[in-house]
């Protein structure tokens, strides 16, 4: 199966990936969450989980506080062009 | 759609009302409604063309994010929010500062340029860019102009990158230092940010890690109360003094900072930053647009003023080819270009979200563009004036630039002059040129009919001012960071070990380089004769439209390459204009006869002045003056090194289109459309 498919699971909207159920209120707290850090560019803990669990299972996880350091380095560490 | 032709009737209504509305003033509203139909029409039908005809978008070839979907970088992503990422990222002072300093010329040159421009040139640059981005891989500008037009032209381009950020870095700063040059309660605020940064940076990797959320709320909160209280440092007799710095200091103190903030590590001041300016950034634009049409504030500013004939004392230089090149983002920016292939790729959902992204994200800038015209226009022009020209031109007491601005038919008394300064809580508002000050003033008044009235005016004021300098400070601290692994990419070729960045000396070095560079252009502009503005900001737009140019050459390129030639006109019309304009606009800037136009006039004058032993105002001794004359023959040297630059990639551009052309197959170098995805789970 090739999970890479545009129509993948993690292709809809963020935090909605269990398709049984109409969202709860807090399903759809999380996923407005979700929009909000991406818009800001703000490191995803909780995707980052989602993604190893669904992936790579089993495999040695960051702490929150090592994901948090690496996310920053790689977007900010060459200066990244920033628009006039 | 019944939607369309009441889209179109709306906005042809808006622009009878402009057009109509001659020797009464009109209301902003209707300027701001123009542009939007303009824009949901443009995109509606040309966006729509150029993604199924033009580009032929294709949702079955999987996007990088969704080949290399890796949980971090490349993350296939929803939209909607990725255009809020995206606007984000190419909103910066760009779009802030060239229409307030083109609204000398009437608030109708402008706006009319920032519309055919967008839709032309700029959202299809931004559209097209991002798209050949992604069918690489999520490359970048400089590697993509290497893939498909050569190494030669890909080096020389980074060569002009590195260049034309120099500038953008030293104009930026000059912002800047205009804006805060005595006002203690501005520079208060400014200066609070760094200790409130750092306090984020330390609570977010340290005290709760990763909880950005948090530290950004508390940050506000911090923000808004040194916001508060400047008002009341300012006015203290021993602190106000300490917050009180001229140009030159001020100028030292950014070159400072500079250096000591692209060496601190990213999370502890540059990250925080970032995240608070974002915040703001977003927050004020779309307060801006509401209190716009909450307030419908009349414009204020003639459509056109008699200053197109390039006589004008904001820039000199006539509206063609000046205008095209002063107001360069919201209508087409080259920097968009390195956004494009930037982060942006790497999160594309599907091939056809990027008619959104790219062409729509572009439509916001340019409406953001089209707010700061019409905030600058809503100010009385005798204010305008008075903010906007040089001491050297109307003087610096009240009294006399009232006389000298009402001399040119904008009727103004010093007493309105004191008042504005008084209502913003500013000691003066003349020759604050620079576009912020400006801007700060206009949205002001907006804001304050909105929310609050006349009373907090000044909190308007210094927040605003707040909020462009607090982007622009992040953007000097990533900007030396780009500039110095550009440098030191540079300078391995010629010596291994300059080339490590694990290497303190020779990142010391770099930096030192990149801050020195961007700070002799900064110091010159504090300490010239015209203002600074007048030379930086056109010697910026003069490389930022060339930088477009170069990117709509390689999208031409890569258009005749795919064997799409016949549709080929989308990226070659607006190619054309941006090099006749920018060509000219170059070519004046050095060779004018008009001292006030051309480097090289005015630096002759200089210098001859300087050997008859004769003093030109306002420099006070024989030494200012061969340091301006050396400053313009420095200036003329860049200026002619970005005309010769994207002349040679003119030349490079069509040899390879001519071959493409002779090929009976396609020859631009894609990711083949069924390639497999890379690291997917078995």
């Amino acid at each position: 199966m090739k999970t890479a498919h545009p129509a993948g699971p993690e292709s809809g909207p963020p935090g909605l990936s269990t398709p049984s159920a109409a969202p709860t209120l807090q399903e759809r707290g999380r996923a407005l969450r979700q929009a909000c850090r991406q818009v800001f560019g703000i490191p995803d803990y909780d995707r980052y989980l989602a993604h190893q669990a669904e992936h790579h299972p089993g495999e040695p996880l960051l702490s929150r506080r090592e994901f948090y350091a690496q996310s920053i380095e790689r977007k900010y560490g060459k200066g990244g062009p920033r628009c006039c | 759609m019944l939607v369309w032709p009441v889209v179109a009737i709306v906005g042809a209504f808006a622009f009878a009302a402009l057009a109509l509305g001659r020797g009464e003033h009109v209301s902003a509203v209707w300027l701001v409604t123009a542009a939007l139909s303009v824009y949901f029409i443009a995109y509606r039908f040309y966006s729509k063309y150029i993604a199924e005809r033009v580009l032929q978008l294709d949702d079955a070839r999987p996007t990088p994010a969704v080949r290399h979907n890796d949980g971090m970088d490349y993350v296939p992503t929803n939209k909607w929010v990725l255009y809020g990422h995206h606007f984000a990222a190419i909103a910066g002072a760009g779009p802030l500062v060239g229409p307030v300093l083109a609204a000398q010329m009437g608030f109708l040159p402008g706006t009319l340029w920032i519309l055919a421009g967008v839709v032309v040139a700029g959202a299809v640059q931004d559209f097209i860019v991002l798209f050949a981005s992604v069918r690489r891989d999520g490359k970048s500008l400089g590697e993509m102009i290497k893939m498909e037009l050569g190494p030669v032209p890909g080096s020389l381009a980074l060569v002009g990158v590195l260049a034309i950020m120099i500038i953008i870095l030293a104009v930026l700063s000059l912002v800047v230092v205009k804006a805060l040059t005595s006002s203690p309660w501005g520079l208060f605020t400014i200066a609070a940010t760094i200790p409130i940064a750092l306090f984020m940076g330390v609570y977010m990797r340290l005290i709760r890690p990763g909880r950005v959320g948090e530290a950004s709320a508390i940050g506000v909160v911090l923000l808004l109360a040194s916001l508060y209280f400047g008002r009341a440092v300012a006015a203290d007799p021993n602190w106000g003094p300490i917050f009180t710095l001229s140009g030159t200091q001020l100028a030292w103190a950014l070159i400072l900072y500079g250096a000591i903030a692209a060496s601190l590590p990213v999370w502890l001041m540059l990250a925080p930053r970032d995240y608070l300016s974002t915040f703001l950034k977003i927050g004020t634009v779309i307060a801006l647009a509401i209190g716009i049409y909450v307030v419908a504030p009349p414009l204020a500013m003639p459509a056109v003023t008699r200053f197109i004939d390039g006589t004008g004392p904001v820039f000199s230089g006539a509206l063609f080819p000046f205008l095209f090149i002063t107001i360069a983002c919201g209508a087409v920016s080259g920097f968009h270009a390195l956004i494009s292939s930037g982060t942006t790729p790497k999160m594309i959902e599907r091939e056809s979200h990027m008619r959104f992204i790219g062409f729509g994200g572009m439509l916001a800038e340019s409406f953001v563009a089209v707010m700061a015209l019409t905030a600058a226009c809503v100010l009385d022009p005798g204010i305008y004036f008075a903010m906007n020209a040089p001491a050297a031109v109307i003087g610096t007491t009240a009294a006399n630039a009232a006389q000298v601005i009402s001399s040119w038919g904008f009727t103004i008394t010093p007493d309105m002059i004191t008042q504005t300064a008084q209502d913003i809580g500013e000691n003066s508002i003349l020759s604050r040129a620079g576009g912020a000050p400006t801007l700060a003033v206009g949205m002001a008044q907006i804001l304050a009919q909105a929310l609050g009235g006349k009373s907090v005016e000044a909190f308007w004021y210094h927040f605003a001012i707040l909020f462009e300098a607090l982007f622009i400070l992040t953007a000097v601290d990533a900007g030396t960071r780009v500039g110095r692994f550009m440098i030191q990419d540079m300078l391995g070729h010629v010596y291994r070990p300059l080339g490590n960045t694990e290497f303190l000396p020779a990142n010391v070095l770099g930096t030192v380089l990149c801050v020195g560079l961007w700070g002799y252009f900064l110091y010159q502009g504090v300490v010239d004769p015209l203002g600074g503005i007048n030379t930086l900001w056109q010697l910026f737009g003069v490389g930022n439209q060339m930088l477009a140019g170069i990117a709509l050459l390689l999208c031409t390129s890569v258009l005749v390459k795919m064997k799409r030639e016949r549709y080929v006109w989308v990226t070659l019309v607006p190619t054309a204009w941006l090099l006749v304009t920018t060509l000219t606009a170059g070519i004046q800037k050095l060779f004018h006869p008009d001292p006030r136009i051309g480097f090289l006039s005015l630096a002759r004058k200089f210098s001859d002045a300087a050997a008859q032993g004769n003093l030109l105002a306002p420099a006070k001794s024989i030494e200012e003056m061969q340091r301006v004359a050396f400053n313009n023959y420095l200036d003329a040297v860049v200026c002619g090194a970005f005309v010769l630059l994207v002349i040679a990639m003119c030349f490079f551009a069509a040899k390879i289109c001519l071959q493409a052309l002779r090929q009976a197959r396609p020859t631009a170098q894609e990711i083949p459309p069924m390639a497999s995805a890379h690291g997917a789970p078995a």
